[in-house]
């Protein structure tokens, strides 16, 4: 019996017809893939925390493919930060570089960062539940087709993981146990084989679940794995909610050593610590629209403003070329060759003159060490090549 | 009234309404008592193509000088941050735009303003110095595209 797979679809603010064409393409090619329950929810970042899509994301237990017009980075610590918590799915869509974020192996990741390689993150406290969870960026390719392939692999490798499992219980288990567990539903089974007890009742169909620790589970998102048949096509789940544009940092926890900079950097009181004393973002809608000063002073490039136009900000750990022609300059932006830190204290300085505030330049909350990556130059694209013949140069 | 101005933008003829006046960042600006109204002229319209997307990073009314960055767009063709065209208090943004910008595609003179300001508007171009400022410009303009095809 296979495992159910939950694909959650993050539409896009854009309204690029290309963008609405992939995500309704997605939707109906979704639909007739048996063993896939489609969720379709607003912009994932804009979601408020206790709105009704954000409500429904967490009661998806099973294994989870979410797609979204984010960085996958940005994406899976939104998501961490409401509760919705996985061990990494490695997703073989990426965008250009893109080296996913493994939780058990973030030491690469501090590449972004001078830092060194036995470093403690906050990720080696907080163990995630053992469902999984991808994160694909809908800007790694423009085919529907591909993003469904790659859903179907997902789902395969979901069941393939079933039987590691039952290598992973030691020893080969016994043809009834065997039977039982394939029956009953997957990690439940590994529950009940590792207590050496058969203490599933008979039929039970408990979901694809048993991973997840948090309360509340399963809402009509279809995520009873119990009955059999039912791979006919579904209806997908759409949660509307109509999301205000937001503006909050998001915390790269495989990234932060909780070392308390961002903390004493911002003046605006959006972080915070919990009972352990670990970051978190407390009060996001404290932040500043468009200020991404605390992300510039962290050492570690943990902190990601997902809808910053700098890739390195928005959760990229690579730059990847914008499509499309940036005509900033001719705008009027001004010319700059300033360091993060300095950006950081002028952003900084704005926003507290914009609230009546006074500016505080760099006598609060400095750390001298930050290097930012700088944006590389953008890839060349045929694509432009319309431009230019339209313009008749 | 009088007849727009134009400037010739490779085969495309851009034109510029002469009741209103217009700033180097490639706004027109139309001036009510204290608060002037503004929005993207013909040259910037065709430079961005259908615009998809219209976000700004600072909510109203908000004091800011010029230069500051507002927001950013993206349409078919390009992408841009957005700079505010003078000193002065941001009033309000053209809420409209938010969940469909293709009035500045459709009517970028009118339904397609995008934000309105309290400040003084002398640093202003009158249409014809406007024309001017595009001849210099223009070159610029082309290379800017052109160097960012080369790369």
């Amino acid at each position: 019996m296979a495992k159910r797979l939950t694909v959650v679809l993050s539409q896009g603010q854009s309204q690029n017809p290309a963008k609405r064409g992939l995500e309704e393409d997605l939707v109906a090619r979704l639909l007739m893939e048996p063993g896939i329950d489609a969720t379709v929810v607003p912009h994932l970042y804009d979601l408020q925390p206790d709105g009704t899509a954000m409500l429904c994301l967490q009661g998806i237990s099973g294994d989870m493919v979410v797609l979204s017009w984010l960085y996958e980075r940005a994406a899976r610590w939104i998501l961490d930060r409401n509760d919705v918590r996985g061990q990494v799915g490695t997703s073989l869509i990426l965008n250009e570089d893109d080296d996913e974020d493994d939780d058990e192996d973030d030491d690469e990741e501090s590449a972004a960062g001078e830092s060194d390689d036995d470093k403690q993150r906050v990720v080696d406290f907080r163990a995630p539940p053992s469902r999984k969870i991808y994160c694909i960026d809908l800007r790694a390719d423009n085919q529907a087709a591909t993003y469904v392939d790659e859903i179907k692999r997902i789902a395969a490798e979901a069941n393939t993981d079933v039987v590691q499992l039952g290598e992973w219980i030691q020893g080969t288990p016994a043809p009834e146990q065997m039977q039982r567990y394939l029956e009953g539903g997957t990690a439940a089974g590994v529950g009940a084989n590792g207590s050496g007890g058969g203490n599933l009742t008979a039929g039970g169909n408990v979901t694809g679940a048993g991973n997840v620790t948090g309360a509340g589970n399963v809402t009509g998102a279809g995520n009873v794995t119990g009955g059999a048949g039912g791979d006919g096509p579904r209806e997908v789940n759409r949660v509307d909610e109509e999301p205000g544009r937001r503006w909050y940092p998001v915390i790269d926890f495989s990234r932060c050593t909780n070392c308390m900079e961002c903390i004493d950097f911002c003046l605006f009181g959006v972080y915070g610590v919990d009972q352990v004393d670990t970051i978190l973002v407390e009060q996001p809608d404290n932040c500043r629209k468009g200020c991404p000063a605390c992300s510039r002073v962290c050492p570690e490039n943990a902190i990601i403003f997902p809808q910053h136009k700098t890739p390195a900000i928005a959760g990229s750990p690579e730059f990847v070329g914008s499509l499309k022609i940036d005509l900033s300059k001719l705008f009027g932006a001004p010319e700059s060759d300033e360091s993060a830190v300095d950006a950081a204290v002028r952003e900084r300085d704005e926003q507290l003159v914009m609230v009546g505030r006074d500016a505080v330049g760099e006598s609060v909350g400095i750390a001298m060490r930050q290097q930012q990556a700088e944006d590389r130059p953008k890839d060349e694209l045929d694509g432009l090549l319309d431009e230019l013949d339209e313009l008749d140069l | 009234m009088s007849e727009p101005l134009a400037f010739a933008m490779g085969e495309f003829e851009a034109r510029f309404p002469v009741d209103r006046q217009y700033a180097t960042n490639h706004m027109w600006a139309q001036s009510r008592d204290d608060i002037v109204r503004f929005g993207f002229s013909a040259y910037a319209v065709r430079l961005l193509q259908d615009v998809y997307f219209l976000d700004w990073i600072v909510d109203a009314p908000v004091t800011l000088s010029e230069k500051q960055q507002i927001g950013a767009i993206e349409s078919k063709k390009a992408e841009s941050d957005l700079f505010a065209p003078l000193d002065g208090t941001l009033t309000q943004f053209n809420q409209n735009l938010l969940s469909d910008p293709s009035s500045i595609n459709v009517d970028g003179y009118g339904d397609g303003w995008l934000f309105e300001m309290r400040g003084t508007a002398e640093g202003l171009l009158r249409p014809e110095q406007y024309i001017d400022h595009l001849d210099a410009v223009w070159e610029v303009t082309q290379r800017t595209i052109k160097g960012q095809l080369n790369e």
